[in-house]
């Protein structure tokens, strides 16, 4: 028999774990200034597209993002559905003044997209995250430069010296 | 009009909507609005949003009504500040306003109101094709 | 609460938004409450016979084992009734296009919504929300 205080507390700890799978499941990451990543992993359904879109938008509020870069990779099944759902949170961000770019669609979603005839409503697409953020730099004006000199011949040299570096 | 006080800061029209705003409201904002674009040749709109809580498909529609009416008078539009509870809600009913730009805050919101009314300098100035680029690509030249 | 006129679209919207809050609702929800209410409250505006109707809010709990918190609007007028509900569910009359009443979109906010109306005779919508 389980009294009403254990009952309380076992549910609030649900509700808890349950946040922290949910937290878990879609961090929003700050990747550089004004650049934000999302990679989501599992399915996307109606409950947990609407938690995305809170964390996320809040996390633009937040650090002023321009770009959010969805990745997809680890989402399984990409259909009319989930699409739907993803183009609610690339619009939602729009609002915000964030352009979304989305990466790790592979072959395979490709063509099931086509095939379903979705319309990815002009979302700017990538297959991976280098990718993404290369476009994401490109966007803002950036540009990743590589260091020659002194500072590079230090770092090979720690690089000899070190174990499996 | 007191609910939403339009200042000008030099080419710039800066609207904050101080209120949730009855519908005719909303609409006299857009006549004052588009008049004194008309009357002082303002190049630019910053319309914040960001003390509203709620928007519903009237005020919606009048957001996507007076972005039109600024680029048929020639001027660019940013919003700012649409809170986030607030996007998701209009993104649910369908609302995109895909004709707004927009920013998450008036500092950002000023800065892309600067290079969207610098590109539109050049559009009309910059014969495309001169030297292989349109006026829109490199108009960005400082971000 | 009653709607009497363009001014009271606010009104009610601000109460719902308020009630919700009251009721532990987040703000995102807060948002789409109050947003659902005033669609409705314009309908009336618009739509109803001297623009005037009946806007209630409660509170709901579940009896179904689960202790659920929930917020239930109802909005009714005397005015000349929905025709054809089911043609002014569809998507074809959403609010984005500017004519029609925007049910799809309010239907979408909300969790339930049941309509009932009859030519001649009145409408009265219902809505309702859960906390999650």
């Amino acid at each position: 028999m389980i009294n009403r205080n254990d009952r309380d507390r076992m549910s609030d700890t649900i509700e808890q774990q349950r946040q922290t799978i949910s937290e878990l499941q879609t961090p929003v990451i700050q990747v550089w200034d004004r650049i934000l990543a999302l990679p989501i992993v599992g399915g996307l359904d109606t409950a947990r597209t609407q938690e995305m879109n809170e964390a996320l938008l809040q996390k633009i509020v937040d650090t002023g993002a321009e770009i959010v870069i969805i990745d997809i990779t680890a989402v399984p099944v990409v259909d009319t559905a989930v699409a739907k759902h993803l183009l609610e949170t690339v619009a939602a961000a729009r609002l915000l003044g964030a352009e979304v770019l989305m990466v790790g669609l592979s072959t395979r979603t490709a063509i099931t997209l086509v095939h379903l005839g979705v319309d990815l409503g002009g979302v700017i697409t990538r297959t991976t995250m280098a990718k993404g953020l290369d476009l994401a730099f490109a966007r803002l004006g950036l540009e990743v430069v590589s260091r020659r000199g002194a500072s590079r011949a230090a770092a090979s040299e720690l690089a000899l010296d070190g174990d499996g570096v | 009009m007191a609910r939403a006080p339009v200042l000008r800061i030099g080419n710039t029209l800066v609207v904050t909507v101080l209120e949730d705003l009855h519908d005719r409201d909303a609409m006299s904002l857009q006549t004052e609005l588009l008049g004194q674009l008309e009357r002082t040749g303002a190049t630019g709109v910053l319309l914040d949003l960001s003390v509203i809580e709620i928007v519903d498909s009237f005020l919606g529609r009048m957001l996507n009504d007076i972005a039109a009416g600024v680029r048929l008078l020639g001027a660019q539009m940013v919003v700012v500040g649409i809170q986030p509870a607030v996007a998701i809600t209009l993104v649910e009913l369908g609302l995109e306003l895909r004709g707004v730009r927009t920013a998450v805050n008036a500092d950002r919101g000023l800065a892309l109101l600067r290079r969207l009314v610098n590109a539109a300098l050049y559009q009309v100035t910059m014969r495309p094709g001169l030297d292989g680029r349109n006026g829109k690509g490199n108009a960005h030249g400082h971000r | 609460m009653p709607i009497l006129g363009e001014d009271d679209i606010v009104q009610s919207r601000q109460h719902a938004r308020e009630a919700a809050r009251q009721l532990g609702f987040g703000a995102v929800d807060q948002s789409r409450i109050a947003t659902a209410v005033s669609e409705l409250a314009r309908n009336i505006v618009r739509y109803a016979t001297d623009g005037r109707g009946q806007i209630t809010i409660r509170q709901l709990t579940s009896t179904d084992g689960r202790e659920r918190t929930g917020i239930e609007i109802v909005v009714s007028d005397e005015g000349p009734g929905i025709p054809d509900i089911d043609q002014a569910l569809s998507d074809g009359f959403t609010s984005g296009g500017g004519m029609g009443m925007g049910l799809p979109g309010t239907r979408r906010l909300m969790d339930e919504m049941t309509i009932e109306s009859a030519v001649g005779s009145g409408t009265t919508i219902t809505i309702r929300k859960w906390r999650r």
